[in-house]
């Protein structure tokens, strides 16, 4: 079941910053990856697909590639269909490779249409992969703890934690029920109307279970404080790790360059 | 019946609240069972819907962009698709407080509505930022129609009109099966729980207290 971690030790520096930092140099990141997409060598952006490099440097530097990489996988899959139909389905004028599959038929791909859908791909891989670092880096937790502290009430604090821990909570429930459903014969494999009658049993003892429950945790919250204004305590507390100028500068470095050399290109 | 007056903070009560979070993990279980029993839909706006109808729109809103942002922290691909869900949420809110689903030809109203909504906030997101494809099977479908001569756009679209249509039907399908055995006591909590209760009041409910009595007398 659910343990409170009350302390987060990181001894990465990179994987330690302070949540928000991350934040920015995840958004400066997608920011970089768009002007870049602009800037195209005979029309392929080939800079943005370069910088795609940096992410899992960047991820294996914080120690979180393992973590992140059946997201990237499952990213790059989508990328790669992605550049696929748009280069054959989508057609333009230009083709610039023809393909014959056993003299029946050739399948081309269009150069504007594999441009455009190149563009798209690595604006998805970059900017899905990054994020995918930034959640893998950053714990919920410390999240919603930085955000408390900019402001953001407790109870929605409470709304997003709980949200957390209840997915876990009602995944398993509904794995019990639907085991349970089965044992009293009902049919589970079989054609798609078969599965879809199963899937009427299994949900509904799990909604009505957990709103009876829901009930009672207001009852708990209420008979606990929860609702009382005023100052409240917290278990768990974020603190920067003192590296944020140095990332935040490298990030801004970054940013500031790619924004001069895409200026440079339009003046000159 | 009065005319209730609604304002953004009355919604969020704090069994509203409490509610998000199950909204938010039901969308999820829907979505595990669909592919547990291998089902060709996503069925995850179930938790959406069933809390849209009973506190309303807001708050079904808020349940659906948390709902995505949650994916989102497993995979990026389901953030944009966020706006999506945050339609379902609304859409059905404002249904359910104009009295929508008070009878059957109306619930058929309010689904067509609905299938509407979520068509037309995702199928710019498909088209403009994947390209046509997502994560699921129906890609294959849209690939298909691409490469029998269709636009990008009437592909995607008449994908996304047959599977949300019949993911719909499900889901609203097994909302009104529990809005129907949800308990009176428990849906009069709820800011809209009330219309619900009123359907129910049939010959059944007189049925159940005359036996209820019945069984007080037996003992």
């Amino acid at each position: 079941m659910w343990q409170e971690k009350l302390r987060i030790k990181k001894s990465n520096p990179i994987h330690g910053l302070y949540p928000f930092t991350k934040m920015w140099i995840t958004l400066l990141y997608c920011i970089c990856a768009m002007i870049l997409s602009t800037i195209t060598i005979d029309g392929y952006p080939v800079y943005m697909m370069a910088s795609f490099l940096i992410i899992p440097v960047l991820a294996a530097a914080t120690g979180v590639l393992k973590k992140i990489s059946g997201v990237i996988k499952s990213i790059a899959i989508i990328s790669l269909f992605i550049v696929l139909i748009q280069g054959i389905l989508i057609k333009s004028d230009l083709i610039l490779y023809s393909l014959n599959v056993f003299n029946l038929f050739n399948i081309n791909f269009y150069t504007d249409s594999l441009q455009y859908g190149l563009v798209l791909a690595f604006s998805v891989l970059n900017m899905g992969c990054m994020v995918a670092w930034f959640f893998g880096a950053t714990d919920n937790k410390e999240l919603i703890n930085a955000f408390e502290k900019r402001g953001m009430g407790p109870k929605a604090s409470y709304v997003l934690l709980s949200t957390l821990q209840m997915i876990g909570v009602l995944q398993k429930s509904a794995k019990t029920i639907m085991s349970a459903q089965q044992a009293r014969g009902v049919e589970t494999e079989g054609n798609v109307f078969v599965r879809s009658k199963a899937f009427i049993p299994s949900m509904i003892p799990l909604i009505l279970g957990s709103i009876t429950n829901t009930e009672e945790r207001v009852l708990t919250l209420e008979s606990k404080g929860f609702l009382v204004k005023g100052e409240k305590t917290r278990l768990f507390d974020v603190k920067p790790n003192g590296k944020e100028p140095i990332a935040l500068t490298i990030g801004i470095l970054y940013a500031v360059a790619i924004l001069i050399w895409r200026i440079l290109l339009w003046v000159l | 019946m009065k005319e209730k007056k609604y304002s953004i903070k009355k919604d969020f009560t704090l069994l509203a609240l409490l509610l998000i979070p199950i909204a938010v993990a039901i969308n999820f279980a829907g979505g595990q069972l669909a592919s547990l029993l291998k089902l060709p839909l996503y069925l995850d706006t179930i938790g959406t819907i069933f809390v849209a109808m009973l506190c309303g729109p807001w708050v079904g809103g808020l349940a659906g962009l948390i709902t995505n942002l949650v994916l989102g922290i497993a995979n990026p691909i389901y953030i944009p698709f966020a706006i999506v869900n945050v339609a379902v949420g609304l859409v059905t809110g404002y249904l359910a407080r104009k009295g929508m689903f008070a009878n059957w030809w109306k619930w058929i109203i309010s689904m067509v509505i609905m299938a509407l909504a979520s068509i037309i906030t995702a199928a710019p997101i498909v088209v403009l930022m994947f390209g046509g494809i997502t994560s699921s099977g129906t890609s294959l479908i849209t690939a298909t129609l691409m490469a029998t001569g269709a636009g990008i756009w009437g592909a995607v679209i008449s994908t996304e009109l047959v599977f949300t249509v019949l993911d719909r039907i499900i889901s609203f399908g097994i909302t009104y099966l529990i809005l129907r055995v949800v308990p009176e006591r428990t849906l009069i909590k709820f800011s809209l729980g009330a219309a619900y209760i009123k359907t129910k009041k049939t010959a059944e409910t007189v049925e159940e207290v005359t036996e209820a009595d019945e069984d007080v007398d037996n003992l």
